[in-house]
């Protein structure tokens, strides 16, 4: 394999991976919502980082660089094989945008009362629970910073929807948090 | 703004602050030697089974140059053919071949009563719908189903 490593060695790119394969593998984990595939983009990601490691070595911004390779790879995973299985996955209809508004009453604190780790793996599994469409946009409007506009032309979707997308994965999540938090209550 | 806005303003928020506080998570110890074996394996890989733009100069010089003289050679070749003006010899068996080929499978398509075409079709088309159907049970079951009920 061809790099630009610029005479640097494996072991300078271990040192480098090291850094930066829990930012990678959590940005890929929050996107695809799947162990298994998020360990397939970081692996990639990687394999680029290593083809571009001497321009990603004088970079200052290589954890910029490896987010959004990570969150493109993702994307492009998860369009794929919506594209491939569109007609089966919305046989089911689990999809739709036509489910009705829910109202909610956001509560005054969210998990305040559970350590990091606790709530790392609570939301992680809300967030796997989320359907592609609301998951991705909320991730990368609440992880990654991005804006709506942003996340619009990056999806190929309205601004609408990813709006609508956002607010009922949020409104998805507060169930899920909210019951974790009151369990905790009666608990302690 | 009403307050159901309000509401919303607010989850968004907490929301925010929830997830911007979450730890990352811990890559797995796989991960890493994931990697290098897979970098180890591209690099074992000959030069002509890698990516184009990883290829040596002389080779991408000489699949340029080659590929360009196919090309003008196939268009020199139909244009004499097309006119009549030096008919390619060499190429005559295979056109007879392929003719003879077309002419006895037309003999076997007009002898075939047209009833028991059509019936073949149906049944091909029968068998399609079932594949198709089964595909999409065995999507829904062994992979769909599992995704939901994660």
């Amino acid at each position: 394999m061809q790099t630009q490593t610029a005479g640097q060695g494996p072991a300078d790119f271990t040192t480098f991976m090291r850094a930066y394969q829990d930012m990678v593998y959590t940005t890929a984990a929050r996107l695809a919502g799947n162990d298994a595939q998020a360990q397939d983009i970081a692996q990639e990601t990687f394999i680029r980082a290593y083809e571009n490691f001497g321009h990603l070595q004088h970079s200052a911004t290589p954890g910029g660089w490896l987010k959004t390779v990570a969150s493109n790879l993702a994307i492009n995973y998860l369009t794929r094989q919506r594209r491939r299985w569109r007609f089966f996955s919305e046989l089911s209809g689990s999809d739709s945008d036509d489910a009705p508004e829910s109202e909610f009453e956001a509560p005054d604190t969210l998990l305040a009362d559970l350590s990091a780790d606790e709530r790392s793996v609570l939301v992680s599994e809300a967030l796997k629970a989320l359907p592609d469409h609301q998951r991705i946009p909320l991730v990368l409007y609440h992880f990654e910073e991005m804006p709506y506009q942003d996340i619009a032309e990056k999806l190929h979707v309205s601004l609408a929807k990813v709006k609508t997308d956002i607010r009922r994965g949020r409104a998805a999540l507060v169930p899920a948090l909210g019951i974790v938090a009151a369990r905790e209550t009666l608990e302690s | 703004m009403n307050e159901r806005e309000k509401s919303a303003d607010r989850l968004e928020q907490q929301v925010d602050r929830v997830l911007s506080n979450l730890p990352l998570r811990r890559a797995p110890a796989a991960l890493e030697q994931a990697v290098l074996g897979e970098i180890a394996r591209r690099a074992a890989l000959p030069w002509y089974r890698r990516s184009f733009g990883q290829w040596p100069i002389p080779a991408r010089v000489a699949f340029l140059v080659t590929s360009v003289a196919l090309i003008v050679l196939s268009v020199l070749a139909s244009s004499l053919n097309t006119f009549g003006a030096v008919p390619l010899s060499w190429s005559r068996p295979a056109v007879t071949g392929v003719s003879t080929l077309f002419g006895s499978a037309a003999v076997v398509a007009r002898a075939i009563p047209p009833a028991w075409l059509y019936l073949g079709l149906g049944f091909g088309a029968v068998l399609y719908v079932l594949m198709f159907g089964l595909g999409a049970f065995a999507y829904r079951t062994l992979y769909l189903a599992p995704l939901n009920g994660r």
